[in-house]
């Protein structure tokens, strides 16, 4: 996990995203623990409440469950939720790269061309 | 949440000084920052808290109100003063000895493994040098190096990082981060610091004192969500300095410190907000309290 401390995004958002992503990718699997509170806090050299914060924001977004005494699991990522989370994220990435095409004044041909080179550049590799 | 140490009513007064604080609460599971000027009071209650100062009024509970046993109490209390309070003809050989005996759980092998960490003597078992002879910061490590040599469930140190270099400075940010974690929730720290940047990443939690009251408290988290940075332009300068807490402005711009309930008063200004750092929102709250003017 990398933690970035002037990038003007709070640090324990930067946590929430992060184990987010391991979450919803698939890496975190449902039933597993979070590291303990503590223990992140320690190896990340961040304050315990901030730490906290994060798996809060989490257990909100019903991605992990607290077990009293016990930490965080993860919860069973519901596959449509988990889709369309997806689908959030490639909108506002394509949202972007239109804002900046226009700004570079590219036509509309030209940015789905790019577009479809790019796919097709990612299909080889 | 329940508290390693909670204070009613506590009062103390001095000529030209009065503290007074109706409750206190040190979270238990967490590091806590106490904050404040020079003479603010910071001392004075940590004095209190520990023992060293009998003269006040108030009550004190410790460890969730279960340990009423006053010698038990000192018994799980680590703690570290400003200065030294070793006699200063010890050596560090007769400071484990003496240690020794005063406390049950002081582990002599940990102590002499956290003195060469440390760097408070170059091997375990030897002499030393006398604590009169050691500089403040290895003043402040053997101190820290008995405490830690301890079985304790809370530690109170009083200015601990002030003497200490930068790279122990973040060693004992570690040292307190440690402390916590092996204590999962059952273990907490109070310390005083000036330092509040260097400190920062190790503060769960914020009491600020000024002139004996204490002016803010929170959850760091909590307290950086109440508070906002605002950043604007010269125009604004005059109409926003009214409503921000800690206020500088030069010709190009304005920066400062404001509620966050407060920001619909600056509508209409061109201004930009950030998530402030401990270390701004403790001036601001410092400056807005304080009775010295420095602006």
């Amino acid at each position: 996990m990398k933690i970035l401390q002037n990038s003007g995004v709070p640090i324990y958002q930067q946590i929430a995203e992060q184990l987010k992503e391991e979450i919803l990718s698939g890496k975190l699997k449902q039933g597993e623990y979070l590291p303990s509170i503590r223990g992140l806090a320690k190896d990340l050299k961040i304050s315990v409440i901030t730490t906290m914060k994060a798996y809060e924001q989490l257990a909100e977004e019903g991605l992990v469950t607290a077990a009293q005494g016990k930490g965080f699991y993860v919860n069973a990522q519901d596959s449509e939720m988990l889709k369309e989370q997806h689908l959030r994220k490639v909108e506002s990435a394509l949202l972007e790269a239109i804002a900046a095409a226009k700004i570079a004044g590219m036509q509309e041909q030209e940015l789905v061309e790019t577009l479809k080179t790019l796919i097709a550049m990612s299909e080889d590799a | 949440m329940k508290d390693v140490i909670k204070g009613n009513n506590l009062k103390k007064k001095y000529k030209g000084f009065q503290l007074d604080v109706p409750e206190l609460h040190i979270p238990k599971g967490f590091a806590t920052a106490l904050i404040g000027e020079n003479g603010a009071g910071k001392t004075t209650l940590i004095n209190m808290l520990t023992g060293i100062r009998m003269d006040y009024k108030g009550e004190l509970f410790y460890f969730d109100e279960q340990e009423q046993d006053v010698d038990k109490v000192k018994e799980r209390i680590g703690y570290t003063g400003p200065g030294n309070y070793f006699l200063p003809h010890w050596n560090v050989k007769q400071v484990e000895e003496i240690s020794s005996l005063l406390f049950e759980t002081f582990d002599e092998e940990k102590f002499w493994d956290i003195c060469v960490e440390l760097g408070v003597t170059t091997e375990r078992h030897v002499n030393g040098k006398k604590v009169n002879d050691l500089s403040d910061g290895n003043k402040v490590k053997l101190m820290l190096a008995a405490v830690l040599a301890r079985k304790t469930d809370c530690l109170i140190l009083d200015e601990p990082a002030s003497p200490l270099d930068p790279l122990m400075r973040d060693k004992l940010c570690e040292i307190i981060r440690e402390y916590l974690t092996e204590g999962n929730g059952e273990k907490s720290v109070l310390f005083s610091t000036h330092n509040i940047s260097d400190m920062e990443n190790v503060t769960d939690y914020a009491i600020i004192v000024e002139h004996g009251n204490v002016v803010e408290e929170g959850f760091v988290e909590d307290l950086k969500e109440k508070y906002v940075l605002v950043k604007g332009e010269a125009k604004d300068a005059k109409a926003a300095e009214k409503i921000l807490y800690s206020f500088s402005g030069n010709a190009y711009g304005f920066e400062g410190i404001c509620l966050a309930a407060d920001l619909d008063k600056l509508a209409g200004m061109d201004i930009q907000v950030e998530v402030p750092t401990l270390f701004q929102i403790s001036v601001a709250v410092m400056k807005a309290n304080s009775t010295l003017k420095l602006h």
